[in-house]
């Protein structure tokens, strides 16, 4: 009764497929570097547990880079899917919208200040704070489907504060390289990350997927309204506080390791949505793969790039995403004559 | 077995929007909740729904209070077929009905035999059957509305609230709705909808309930609620009364010279 | 139009306290007694070369012990932020600045008639030397410059003697993972302590960036890290304390190198070769 081309492909073929292309760009990040590894030689040697140079540069370089770049853009692929559904509108993404440069004032208040030399963990819990701060704002001011006229300039409005914000906090830090490095967490980078930022982003962004994960067939509902949504049996407030906590977290604790990397959101979850039919519940994973392999690609397109020193991650995603968002905007300006 | 509700009170924005109203709704019934803006329709709809909890009075369901029930159970039980539904994403027309069956399936597993079957049991009693394949941004209003109350169908509740059903429908869809809500009332569910148009209201409904300024004004057969005196009160209008092949029909004609609106408070 | 004649008033103004100051210049021929210095690396050359009661002013940097070799020194004498206001009431007879100093003030200071005196950045020893003994001469104290010039190269020749039979490869890490290439002082500076630059080899060019790749698999016998201790946190210095460096720590020697000590390539880079020299010699 369902045909394939309006209610998209199944989960259990789409879901594997998009596992196995990130699986593969996985591997083409490990491949790739700045000094020549010999790649078969150094897996061996870490499965072996032989500490040589190249097994030390893929465990300690190559694989959290790719690994924290992969995280991240599960991340920031669910969250966006996430945003649009909770305020059913397209163009709603963490960066477009604000939350991922509010992230990143968070985690600059905690670094810069030296509270995350002390305490690790306040790293990706300023991040997160930035991005609850937020979210929470654009709820409360516009949360229930406003027009994307709101939304947009809501975003413009937190956008400009937040980063006024961090540029007033790098200048105040006491280490003069400080006001350089605003490029980092406003465009992002994982140039330099190690397994520590793994394991300090993993958790939180963990309960974060399975907060919004959770939200799949309230999302569903949520697409006929409120009110639909409230009398097909979901508790509208606990499905804004799962979808604004989990976006808090996945995103807060992704910005708070890498920088704020824009667009992910924005194109991924609007690629994939036909595949799944466009219901914004099936979305929530598939984006989160898609993201995955998005930033994977850029950071692979970032490497290999003869520019250096390398360009920023967010340079990539904002040369993909900031067209993408014209031409959105223009199609949803269309439709609505 | 029936939806009861007594005395329900509501204050909305500081506005009182309900003030003591009693309501039932009987299985097997189509029961029309009239009268003129602001008067509480929705508003009454909403809290039979259990989409807004009273500041006064309950709400029983068959004997059970909503909180008794749970958010689930009571889903099952009541569906509601919300004024204006316009879905932001292209779903396709069996992902919408589908929506309606998300009170039966469990968490994250997909549609059984079960659903599949409501699914097309709802969709051929709305006569969207031929709509498969399609999405539903590219249906006309009229078939869209078909959609959505072939949605609240699905969900195979003992009782369907739909909150004006008609607006902005041409006569003809606006006829096929309340002929498709009738259907659904004779196969024993009981049916409660918001109407404007007193003509139809009087035609199609079994029961009226007459609200006028919050307050519960006349509940009983069609021609002893909507006798002159309450048209002239509650709507300020005078009707011609007929009747073609037996079936009694009202036309407002004229407003009477007192508006209604004179001694709001 | 209205910036233009605010801009003349404070021009007026300066003028008027400028020419105050020109009436109170030495004579020619006398060394200065109010000297002026408005940049890091001339602070520490006039604070070597000059008594401190001469010293009218050396910028607050200087007073920093993590980022300046005299910071005691430094912290006798008043400090600046390098604004012309405050260079003019302090009165000078000598005013000082480096080449990178802020192009505004100096054409500021030279429009109210205090031509500052420019050193550039010595890219060699030789340079070095040169330029100790123009600011000695400037100074009024050439005997001390010579005396500062015979002391470095008396204890170069003495390093000269400790450096290893071997030359051994090194790269040097400095923060947002630079690296020093061929051609700088720095270069200079690992060769008399008998080092090779990997990055020279590598075709680097004075500063550029090497990847944390390249310094795990160049090869390396010692990594010299170029770091601010206990600086405030910076994204540039995180790179220095990556978990891959710390697990190189077996293999070659690190060598924690303040950068204050060659960031001004001046008498300290003696320091410098020093602690490379004592760092290679001690046993791994």
């Amino acid at each position: 009764m369902r045909r394939p081309t309006v209610d998209g492909i199944r989960l259990s073929f789409l879901l594997p497929a998009l596992g196995l292309i990130l699986l593969a760009m996985g591997v083409a990040s490990l491949a790739v570097g700045y000094a020549s590894l010999p790649l078969a030689q150094a897996v061996s040697d870490v499965m072996a547990g032989r500490a040589s140079l190249p097994a030390l540069v893929l465990a300690e370089l190559r694989l959290p880079r790719s690994l924290l770049g992969a995280l991240v853009g599960f991340s920031l692929g669910m969250a966006g899917a996430a945003v649009q559904g909770l305020m059913r509108n397209p163009l709603a993404e963490p960066g477009v919208i604000g939350i991922s440069s509010s992230a990143a004032l968070g985690a600059v208040a905690t670094f810069y200040s030296g509270l995350s030399a002390t305490i690790a963990l306040a790293l990706p819990l300023g991040g997160i704070a930035g991005a609850l701060l937020a979210t929470l704002v654009l709820f409360i001011l516009l949360g229930r489907g406003a027009s994307t006229m709101t939304l947009i300039l809501a975003g413009v409005a937190l956008n400009s504060f937040a980063g006024a914000a961090t540029a007033l906090a790098l200048n105040l830090a006491p280490n003069p390289y400080a006001a350089l490095e605003i490029v980092f967490w406003l465009m992002g980078s994982l140039a330099d990350r190690s397994m520590s930022h793994v394991w300090l982003a993993l958790p939180l962004m963990l309960f974060g997927w399975a907060l919004m994960a959770s939200t799949a067939p309230a999302l569903d509902a949520l697409s006929l309204g409120e009110e639909t949504a409230a009398s097909l049996g979901f508790d509208l407030g606990w499905l804004r506080a799962r979808l604004i906590g989990g976006t808090a977290l996945a995103v807060g604790s992704a910005v708070a390791v890498t920088g704020a990397i824009g667009f992910v959101g924005l194109v991924v979850p609007h690629l994939l949505r036909p595949l799944v039919g466009h219901r914004p519940g099936r979305l929530l994973i598939a984006s989160g793969l898609g993201g995955a392999i998005l930033v994977l690609a850029a950071d692979l397109g970032v490497r290999l790039l003869p520019v250096r020193p390398e360009l920023k991650l967010g340079v990539v995603t904002a040369l993909i995403g900031a067209p993408f968002l014209f031409a959105l905007v223009q199609r949803l300006r269309r439709e609505a004559l | 077995m029936a939806i009861v509700a007594q005395g329900l009170s509501v204050t909305l924005g500081g506005r009182i929007a309900l003030d003591r109203v009693d309501a039932r709704l009987e299985p097997g019934q189509v029961l029309g909740i009239i009268g003129p803006n602001g008067a509480g329709k929705t508003t009454l709809l909403r809290v039979l729904a259990g989409l807004l909890k009273p500041d006064a009075g309950s709400v029983r369901y068959d004997g059970a209070g909503p909180r008794e029930l749970g958010r689930r159970a009571l889903a099952r039980r009541v569906a509601f077929l919300a004024q204006d539904s316009t879905a932001v994403w292209s779903l396709s027309v069996d992902a919408v009905v589908g929506l309606g069956r998300l009170p039966h399936r469990q968490a994250f597993s997909g549609e059984n035999e079960a659903d599949r079957a409501a699914i097309v049991r709802a969709m051929a009693h709305c006569d969207v059957a031929s709509f498969t394949g399609r999405t539903i941004g590219a249906l006309s209003g009229g078939e869209r509305r078909r959609v959505l109350l072939a949605r609240a169908l699905a969900v195979e509740a003992d009782y369907l609230l739909a909150d004006e059903p008609l607006a902005g429908l041409d006569p003809g869809h606006q006829l096929e709705t309340l002929q498709l809500l009738r259907s659904i009332a004779a196969a024993g569910t009981g049916v409660a909808v918001v109407l404007h148009d007193l003509s139809l209201a009087a035609r199609f409904c079994d029961r009226l309930l007459l609200l006028h300024q919050g307050r519960g004004v006349a509940d009983g057969a069609p021609d002893a609620v909507l006798d002159d005196t309450s048209l002239a009160e509650v709507f300020g209008v005078t009707a011609l009364r007929g009747s073609h092949a037996g079936e009694p029909f009202l036309l407002s004609w004229q407003t009477t010279t007192r508006g209604p609106n004179d001694d709001r408070r | 139009m209205r910036r233009k004649r605010r801009t003349d008033r404070a021009l007026g103004a300066a003028l008027v306290v400028a020419s105050s100051i020109l009436a109170a210049a030495p004579a020619a021929g006398a060394p200065p007694e109010r000297i002026v210095s408005l940049n890091m690396c001339t602070d520490e050359l006039v604070l070597r070369l000059a008594d401190a009661g001469r010293i009218a002013s050396v910028t607050w940097l200087s007073q920093d012990p993590r980022n300046a070799n005299m910071a005691e020194t430094a912290r006798r004498v008043p400090a600046n932020h390098g604004l012309v206001e405050q260079v003019l009431a302090l009165k000078p007879d000598l005013v000082i600045a480096g080449a990178y100093t802020t192009r505004a003030t100096v054409g500021l200071l030279k429009r109210v008639g205090v031509t500052p005196r420019e050193f550039g950045v010595p890219r060699n020893l030789a340079e070095m030397r040169a330029q100790i003994r123009e600011m000695a001469a400037l100074l009024g104290e050439p005997a001390r410059g010579e005396a500062l010039v015979a002391g470095i190269d008396a204890r170069l020749d003495a390093l000269a003697a400790r450096s290893p039979a071997r030359p051994l490869r090194a790269i040097v890490l400095r923060p947002n993972g630079f690296t020093v290439g061929r051609g700088s002082l720095v270069d200079e500076i690992l060769t008399r302590a008998g080092l090779v630059n990997i990055a020279a080899e590598l075709g680097i060019d004075s500063y550029g960036q090497i990847p944390l790749e390249t310094v795990a698999l160049s090869g390396a016998e010692v990594l010299v890290l170029n770091d601010t201790p206990d600086g405030p946190p910076s994204l540039a210095h995180e790179v220095l304390h990556h978990p891959v460096i710390e697990r190189l720590a077996g293999r070659l020697r690190l060598v924690a190198l303040p950068s204050r000590l060659w960031t001004c390539a001046g008498p300290s880079v003696v320091d410098a070769i020093e602690h490379l020299v004592r760092a290679t010699e001690a046993n791994p």
